[in-house]
Formats: C-alpha cells, sequence, structure tokens
C-alpha cells in the first residue's frame, strides 16, 4: 500500500495539485516577482474567451470524428483479420506497420504521401485538393483534415489489432453457436460479436481518448506548430512554452477535467456492464 | 425427428487425414454416442453433421435431405458445447430464447418455449440471471434449455458433461437419459468417457486415427468386441491381454508369458486354424476370481499379489503372474494381501482371442 500510495502521490498527486494552484495565480515567467493568488479570475476569462470555446469544440470535434472512424475501421480490420487465411501474418504486418514505426518516420511518410517533395501530376494534383478544401472550410482546414486523417491512419491499426486480441480472448463456441443459431452475418454481429467487444472497444475508446488529449508530438510535426484550427491541449502548450503563461496554460488544461471525467465514467459502465442484480 | 446418415465420409486438414470413410446410419428417436480417444475424428464429425467443419468427400443426410452444402441454420440440428456458450450479457431466458429470436418466432411462442423447457430441466427460477451467477451445473442445464426450444430434429452434443465434476455428471448423465426418453428426438453424442458412452447409447460407435472401429449396441461392444482396441478401449479397468501361443496337447492351450491355460472347447474350433501361431488372450479384470478347490486345474492362473485397491463394493488387485501383470476384479469379502500368492479361475468361456497381427477378434 505504501510504496503504490508514494507513487501515486509523487507522479500524479503532485503534479496535479501544482497545476490547480498555478491555475489560481498570475504565474507567468515574463512577469516581475512571484506569482499572486487571483482566485477564479483565471477562469472566468476563459468562460469568456470565444477562442477557448472555438478550441473546445475543435478537439471534441477531432476527438469525435477520429474515435469513430478509428473504432469502425478498427473493428472491420479484426474481424478480416480473424478470419483464417494463408495471408494473414503478411495483412497482420501491414495493418500493424503505421502504429509500429516511431512517429517520426511515420509523420514524414504521411506529409510526403499528401505533399510529395517531388513535382508530379500527382503532387500537383493533391496541391489542388489542399486549395479547394481551405477554400470551402477556410484557411487551415486541410492541415486539420491531415492531422485527422493521420490520427485515424495510425490509431486505426493499433485499434484493430487491440480488438484482435480481444476477438481471440472470446471462446470460439460463442461464435461458432451464432453461426448455427443466427439467419445472417450482419445479424450475428450486432447481437454476439458487438455486445462481446464492447468492452474491449470502450478500452480502445478509452485509449483513443487519452492519446488524442496527448497527441502533441504529431500535430507539431505535421503543421509545424502553425495552430489555425486550435486544439486545447496544443494551445495550452503554446501558452505555457511558447509565452509562459503558465497560470492560462493552466486554466485551459484543467477545464477539460470534467470532460475527461464524465467520458471516462461512461466507458467504464460501457467496459463492464454486467452489474449483478441479487436475484 | 429424423434419421442421419453418413456415407464414405472424410475430412482431411492440411496434412492430417482427421475422419476416414465413416459410414453410419442413425435412426430415428436413436442416441448414438461417438466415442474414442482424443484425436479419433468424433469431435470433427460431429461438428461436419452441424455444419461447422467442411466436409472433405462424401455425404451427409439429416431426415431426407443432403445437407453438405447447406449452412448450419438450416440444417435443423440443435447443438451443446462442452463449455456451454452461453452468452455472458445475456440473462438465462435471452440465452435461450436466442435461436428463436433470431429466427424471427413470435414473441409469445417463445415464451411458452422457453417456460416449458424451463419446467423440463427445473430451471424457471434462474431464468433472470446472467450466466455468471450459475453453478456448473445449472449453466448445463441452460445450454440443453436453448437446445431443446428449438424443438429440432436431432440433437448434438460435444462433450457436455466433461466440465463437470465427477458427481454432477453422474447425476446430468441420468437426466439427459430421461430427457431423451422424454422428447424422442434422434441425439448424436460424443464423449471421450467409455462409462457415459455405455449408459446413455442406444448404439455406440468407437472411434480411433479416424476410423469407426465397432458400431454396436452397448453390451455388444463389451462382450463382443470386435478388436483389441475396442475390448481394451470398453470396460473399466481395461481388460488384460497376454500374447501366447497356440498348440495341441489334448486340446488347445495358449502357453506364453510363463503362463498355461486350456482353451474352452467353445473356442477350439474357430482357433484351431491359429495352431502353431501367436494371438493374444484377452481377459477382463471381471472374469477372474479367487479359485476354490473345485476349479478345473487346467483353468487357474496362479499370481502373486502385487497391489490391493479396495474400493468398497469391490475389490481391484493387481497380480503378477509369469513375466506379464494382470488386474482383477474379486468380490469385497477376499481379504488378499501384498506378495500372497492366490490361485484364479478364469470364465474360460468369455476369454476373448485376437490376431496379434491385425489385431482383429477372431
Amino acid at each position: 500500500m505504501a510504496p503504490a500510495g508514494a507513487l501515486v502521490l509523487g507522479i500524479l498527486a503532485y503534479p496535479v495539485a501544482w497545476e490547480i494552484w498555478a491555475s489560481l495565480t498570475d504565474f507567468s515567467s515574463r512577469a516581475e516577482g512571484g506569482p499572486v493568488f487571483v482566485g477564479l479570475a483565471n477562469y472566468g476569462r476563459l468562460l469568456g474567451d470565444t477562442w477557448f470555446w472555438k478550441a473546445l469544440a475543435t478537439t471534441l470535434g477531432y476527438l469525435a470524428v477520429t474515435t469513430t472512424a478509428k473504432l469502425v475501421l478498427g473493428v472491420g480490420m479484426a474481424l478480416l483479420l480473424a478470419r483464417p487465411s494463408r495471408l494473414r501474418a503478411l495483412v497482420f504486418l501491414a495493418v500493424f506497420l503505421p502504429w509500429a514505426y516511431p512517429g517520426g518516420i511515420t509523420v514524414i511518410a504521411w506529409y510526403w504521401m499528401l505533399n510529395p517533395p517531388l513535382i508530379t501530376s500527382y503532387s500537383v494534383f493533391m496541391g489542388n485538393v489542399k486549395h479547394a478544401v481551405d477554400g470551402v472550410l477556410g484557411a487551415g482546414a486541410w492541415a486539420f483534415l491531415s492531422v485527422m486523417l493521420f490520427n485515424v491512419w495510425r490509431g486505426g491499426s493499433f485499434t484493430a489489432v487491440f480488438l484482435l486480441a480481444g476477438l481471440n480472448a472470446i471462446p470460439t463456441e460463442l461464435f461458432e453457436y451464432a453461426r448455427l443459431e443466427s439467419r445472417s452475418a450482419w445479424q450475428r454481429f450486432r447481437a454476439v460479436t458487438l455486445p462481446l467487444l464492447a468492452p474491449y472497444m470502450a478500452l480502445a475508446v478509452f485509449l483513443s481518448f487519452t492519446t488524442a488529449f496527448a497527441d502533441l508530438g504529431n500535430v507539431w510535426m505535421l503543421t509545424g506548430g502553425r495552430i489555425i484550427f486550435p486544439v486545447v491541449g496544443t494551445y495550452a502548450y503554446w501558452l505555457a512554452v511558447k509565452s509562459g503563461q503558465l497560470a492560462e496554460a493552466a486554466t485551459w488544461t484543467l477545464a477539460l477535467v470534467p470532460l475527461l471525467a464524465l467520458g471516462l465514467v461512461v466507458l467504464f459502465r460501457w467496459f463492464d456492464p454486467h452489474e449483478e442484480t441479487p436475484a | 425427428m429424423a434419421q442421419v446418415m453418413m456415407k464414405d465420409l472424410n475430412k482431411k486438414y492440411d496434412e492430417v487425414h482427421a475422419v476416414k470413410d465413416v459410414n453410419l446410419h442413425i435412426r430415428d428417436k436413436e442416441f448414438v454416442v461417438l466415442v474414442g480417444p482424443s484425436g479419433c475424428g468424433k469431435s470433427t464429425t460431429l461438428r461436419m453433421v452441424a455444419g461447422l467443419e467442411e466436409i472433405t468427400s462424401g455425404e451427409i443426410t439429416i431426415g431426407d435431405r443432403i445437407v453438405n452444402d447447406l449452412p448450419p441454420k438450416d440444417r435443423d440440428i440443435a447443438m451443446v458445447f462442452q463449455n456451454y456458450a452461453l452468452y455472458p450479457h445475456m440473462t438465462v431466458y435471452d440465452n435461450m430464447a436466442f435461436g428463436l429470436k433470431m429466427r424471427k418466432f413470435p414473441k409469445p411462442e417463445i415464451q411458452k418455449r422457453v417456460q416449458d423447457a424451463a419446467e423440463i430441466l427445473g430451471i424457471q427460477e434462474l431464468l433472470k440471471r446472467k450466466p455468471r451467477q450459475l453453478s456448473g451445473g445449472q449453466r448445463q442445464r441452460v445450454a440443453v434449455g436453448r437446445a431443446i426450444v428449438r424443438h429440432p430434429q436431432v440433437f448434438l452434443f460435444d462433450e457436455p458433461l466433461s466440465n463437470l465434476d465427477a458427481k454432477l455428471r453422474v447425476q446430468m448423465r441420468v437426466e439427459l437419459k430421461r430427457l431423451h426418453d422424454r422428447l424422442e428426438t434422434t441425439a448424436v453424442y460424443v464423449t471421450h468417457d467409455q462409462v457415459e458412452a455405455m449408459t446413455l447409447g442406444d448404439r455406440v460407435v468407437v472411434m480411433k486415427d479416424g476410423w469407426i472401429q465397432q458400431v454396436g449396441e452397448p453390451l455388444d461392444l463389451y462382450s463382443r468386441p470386435a478388436n483389441k482396441f475396442v475390448a481394451g478401449f470398453i470396460g473399466s479397468p481395461a481388460m488384460n491381454f497376454i500374447d501366447v501361443s497356440l498348440s495341441d496337447a489334448g486340446g488347445l492351450w495358449a502357453e506364453g508369458q510363463g503362463l498355461r491355460v486350456k482353451v474352452a472347447p467353445a473356442h477350439a474350433t474357430r482357433l484351431s486354424a491359429y495352431k502353431g501361431q501367436k494371438v493374444t488372450l484377452g481377459l477382463r479384470p471381471e472374469d477372474l476370481r479367487v479359485a476354490s478347490g473345485g476349479d478345473p486345474a487346467e483353468y487357474t492362473i496362479d499370481a502373486v499379489v502385487d497391489v490391493v485397491e479396495p474400493l468398497g463394493s469391490e475389490i481391484l488387485l493387481d497380480l503378477r503372474a509369469g513375466q506379464t501383470t494382470l488386474v482383477a476384479r474379486v468380490e469385497p469379502a477376499v481379504r488378499a494381501k501384498v506378495h500372497e500368492t492366490i490361485k484364479f479361475a478364469l470364465v474360460p468361456d468369455r476369454a476373448r482371442f485376437f490376431d496379434t497381427k491385425t489385431e482383429l477378434a477372431i
């Protein structure tokens, strides 16, 4: 108990407590003198900041779209991979590769896919796509879209492998019985595969959530730090490290805590729905 | 209700030929048990009937339809799995209703069938529970109930009792037998347990290495095994085997491994062709009893007691006789001591003989 307690306090409680304290001050690396306690003033200012609401909406949109896409792709790929096939090992490798490679290399591969270093008809075509997208959705839309696609591309493979492990952990008889009793593959998927896989999907979504929140490196590498569509986490980083506004940065990140907590509670219920009802 | 026919049935995986030329006619309302050691092809055969395994060659007929190309759902069978295959996210009721719901039965009909089956199995109280709240025996009942509600033409059981403890297994065995008497649905049952096979089956199919060894009524298999494998597999403790050669010395004598007994006149004619050759003599443990003064000397064996296993209703004696070992099953009143030499009388008519090369019964 004691070592575990020390670990939790040391690596979790201390930084969180520091952050909460920072958010209640005017802590800034550029100000003269020490930080001064300002109460909830930072939060008040945050709620009135349209830039924050824009960032929040972007973040939630980013989460919803990428998570859904990763889940759909992941389930599909996992089901395909679960079928016995001679090419399985090869396909498995192909699916897993975007995730297994170091982020930097994957990012460059992705960057060159969208923005090839050589002038060819393809690179011209991709340039036109960028202009078309930006033209319709506003400047920076293509960059934002590419970050989302990258997240789906890379995270989808992880979700697939994760869900494949889940599928393999479910006794085959449960699927065989469904084959004996159900009339169509779709029926089988809805009544058996999906509910049995739900706990694993909840975990996958949870991982997608946390990695998306912490996904600073990929956004940074893909956009070069130019922020047109702000994401809460990235913007907080910008505030803290680039501008030294530590109090504001702390406020920005802590504002996400209620949302994250809600998400976790929902996911946990989903993950472990079999509450015993005393008979 | 339906018959099941298998014609020249084969199953080959990449390197393994799992089922070899199986021909079997299971009659309407019959309870047939496939039994054999693991890897003998019994489960694969059952799974081909269910449609869970593809048929490499041959033909399976259920009722009057060839089902080779029918998907499992259209074969009108219901299967019970060894680990029950209950869905953890559904209640007992929903588990039992699953097949009917998938087939879009009207709700009142589903309700009635589930209630009826629950009553037969005595699990009405459990319908609202989840499988994880049930004991092994209760789960087993739900799995059977799930098959009953379908009113299928054929029940398929894949080692349904193997996950239960010994006592519960005996109890469920009786219940399954009673259930079959009541429902009279054709049943194919796979087990590796010969006692289960003997007690449940109207007929028993013994398999080994993908081949059917023998098909017969339980007592037939016991008293007239077709070969050495069946003789050794059916009956517990297993039959004793002694390699002997046959010689003519005032009647036919079997001699070998330090033992010498006379061949009963009932067997002598059949065995005369093997005179001077090696055969295998089979003696069941229950056909060896402690000799009394009146037993003719030519049908007795002297043996030293090695181990005494008192089981209460009987005693098993592990014996050394000549250069071989034997097991005898004797009355509980027998007081045998380790290292004691005892004279055993055999029941000459019940001795079995097998061709040592082909292992077929003579």
